[in-house]
């Protein structure tokens, strides 16, 4: 099975604050990593290699930097790498992100599942999966915590999902895209070893030229997203210390409970 | 008697010890401490804190350094557990050559010689009974002790800090010294960034790393380059080590255990001050607090562990860090007074500030107070890098 694995690289440190003019985040760091729940992702891709064989290529978009984060997906033994970096993609909202992606994955060659994190712990919108599964007319199925591959039914994955207290098994026609939520696994380490090797192994680079896609359809000017405000919360949230016994705690509670209800 | 007005820059091991020294000359001193952020954070924070009986780290030449850091921080345990943070994991030096050998046995009679257990092993059985995932090939044998281990160099600090403050010491956290006044070459006191003005007879800078900025607000250079502390922390195979991971040390890198981890790095008498991947003049506010490693030093220790510890080759790599130590270019810190009177440092501890910072803080609270040299501040003085 070859599978897609889309990463991306989001910055080590959670100071993150918005541009009051242009609304985007801006990040106190520039060190980066890859988005934790992609390595969840990583590690099913790694699990489902080691169950049918074939090959894993990560995917990202994003500067030249982005690199080292495709160099880590490597050490934790993804075999290629594609980087889409291009200046005419930057500033690109989920729609202007995922068509891209979705035109590298078609032009690197067939994968049977694209796999990738649910949630970019920046930017959170959780939408850029589901969109390059649209652009690429396949099916999908959005955080999941698991995936079942039965050699029987070749053709098929089973996604699983958390529903409540139940599990919810979706049986979907390959090729597919899946995304996985944080935490779902326990992504393997890389070693000194494997570190060393991800250094060499192949690494593409896709320009917009490359892609083929208009100038209309990506970066600003390919995003219908207009963002009219963003801002970080305002903290004022008072606190207010409860006292008294057990039984007057409980009746205080109750009551500011029934108060808010009120409201 | 009028107090010496003494203010210190730094709040890391060097300039709490320095503190806790000062404040020792019972009411004869008037002491603050600035620190920019938190103490014993920064390079101390990153400090693998190996005080260790016998290693290649300091010089047998300064044993009597070696001894009282040790033994100073085992009575801040004694007095207070956890408050130096005393890992006791013993540690095993390994001889890879007659030099190494000599060097070993002959720190192993000084640490007898102090009450300490030590012995020189040759069995080969023997040593892997003590760290079963070493490769005994090409070694000539290991001293070993099972009475040191590590430290944690900012327990130590505010351990310090702590006791200083007792004795009366002031300490500023979160303020930085914006400017040292300084008039006719000689220091008049100091500004900080919440806009105080303060009068001292003496400023001491124990900024470390960051020495090459303290001086030029002096008109100094202190002469000190970066080398790159590369700290990797690897989780063994099977998760979980069956045996207690000594201080491992080898001329070429050393290792230790972290919580169920193994930390391990490149030894800092192996750095070449000459070779741009090893050292430079960085800016050390710019340091990541996790990350920012190079694959140089990957390379390396795979080498490293794939010939001398092959057990633990292959375990993951959970987190890397890196940190700059301060070097003058002969590897010894620098001590005592400078071309500006009033100006003194007691910087340049490359990778041994904890080991070191003991007595170089004693001996040169002597000096300030009493205008007293010592042997040691001789011998690390700045006049011998001018």
């Amino acid at each position: 099975m070859n599978i897609a694995v889309l990463i991306k690289q989001v910055p080590v440190s959670n100071d993150v604050s918005v541009d009051p003019e242009t609304h985007a985040l801006v990040r106190a760091s520039s060190e980066g990593m890859v988005n934790p729940a992609d390595l969840n992702a990583i590690e099913e891709a790694m699990l489902l290699k080691e169950q049918t064989g074939g090959k894993v290529v990560v995917f990202t978009m994003g500067p030249p930097d982005a690199e080292k984060s495709l160099r880590d997906a490597m050490a934790l033994g993804c075999d290629e790498a594609c980087l889409v970096t291009d200046r005419v993609l930057a500033g690109g909202d989920t729609v202007a992100t995922a068509k891209p992606l979705a035109a590298a994955i078609r032009k690197y060659g067939e994968f049977d599942l694209i796999l990738g994190g649910a949630l970019s712990a920046d930017g959170a919108t959780g939408q850029v999966g589901a969109m390059v599964a649209e652009c690429l007319d396949i099916p999908h199925v959005v955080e999941a915590q698991g995936i079942r591959y039965d050699e029987a039914e070749a053709d098929k994955i089973v996604a699983v999902k958390k529903f409540h207290d139940k599990k919810l098994s979706i049986r979907c026609t390959l090729p597919a895209m899946v995304s996985f939520n944080f935490g779902c696994n326990e992504p393997r380490l890389a070693t000194l070893r494997t570190k060393r090797a991800a250094k060499s192994k192949p690494l593409v680079t896709y320009t917009n030229a490359d892609l083929g896609l208009n100038l209309d359809e990506v970066g600003i000017a390919g995003s219908p997203t207009a963002v009219v405000d963003s801002f970080s919360p305002k903290a004022g949230r008072k606190a207010v210390m409860l006292e008294g016994t057990a039984a007057e705690l409980a009746k205080k509670l109750r009551d500011l409970i029934e108060e808010e209800k009120g409201k | 008697m009028a107090k010496k007005k003494i203010g210190i820059i730094g709040g890391g091991i060097s300039g709490a010890a320095l503190a806790y020294h000062l404040s020792l000359y019972d009411g004869e001193a008037e002491v603050i401490v600035f620190e920019k952020d938190t103490i014993g954070g920064a390079s101390t924070a990153k400090s693998a804190g190996t005080v260790c009986l016998f290693d290649d780290s300091l010089k047998n030449r300064y044993w009597d350094v070696r001894l009282y850091g040790f033994e100073s921080y085992l009575k801040m345990e004694a007095e207070e557990k956890g408050s130096a943070g005393f890992d006791k994991t013993g540690t095993l030096v390994v001889a890879t050559n007659e030099e190494v050998e000599k060097v070993i046995k002959t720190g192993i009679a000084l640490a007898k010689a102090a009450g300490y257990t030590g012995e020189y092993i040759t069995d080969k059985d023997r040593i892997k009974e003590i760290l079963p995932d070493i490769s005994t090939d090409n070694i000539l044998g290991a001293g070993y002790t099972a009475d040191d281990g590590y430290f944690d160099g900012t327990m130590i600090s505010n351990t310090y800090a702590k006791k200083a403050q007792k004795n009366g010491v002031v300490v500023k956290t979160g303020v930085k010294v914006t400017e040292v006044v300084v008039e006719d070459k000689k220091v008049k006191g100091l500004k900080t960034d919440d806009g105080a003005d303060y009068e001292f007879d003496v400023v001491v800078d124990c900024t470390g790393p960051w020495s090459k900025f303290t001086g030029e607000m002096v008109g100094l250079d202190v002469p000190i380059w970066h080398t790159k502390a590369e700290a990797f922390f690897l989780c063994p195979p099977g998760k979980k080590l069956d045996y207690t991971f000594p201080v491992l040390k080898y001329p070429e890198f050393y290792g230790l255990r972290a919580g169920d981890n193994i930390f391990i790095c490149k030894s800092h008498l192996s750095m070449d001050l000459s070779n741009p991947m090893h050292a430079g003049q960085w800016d050390p506010d710019k340091l990541p607090a996790t990350g920012g490693t190079d694959d140089y030093f990957i390379d390396f220790l795979l080498d490293q562990l794939e010939a001398k510890v092959p057990g633990i080759v292959d375990s993951g790599l959970v987190s890397s860090w890196l940190s700059y130590r301060a070097e003058p270019k002969d590897f010894w810190p620098i001590l005592g007074e400078t071309p500006v009177e009033g100006y003194m440092l007691s910087t340049g501890y490359g990778g041994n500030g904890v080991i070191e910072a003991p007595a170089a803080t004693r001996d040169l609270a002597k000096l300030i107070m009493r205008g007293e040299s010592t042997p040691l501040l001789e011998n690390w003085a700045f006049k011998r890098l001018l």
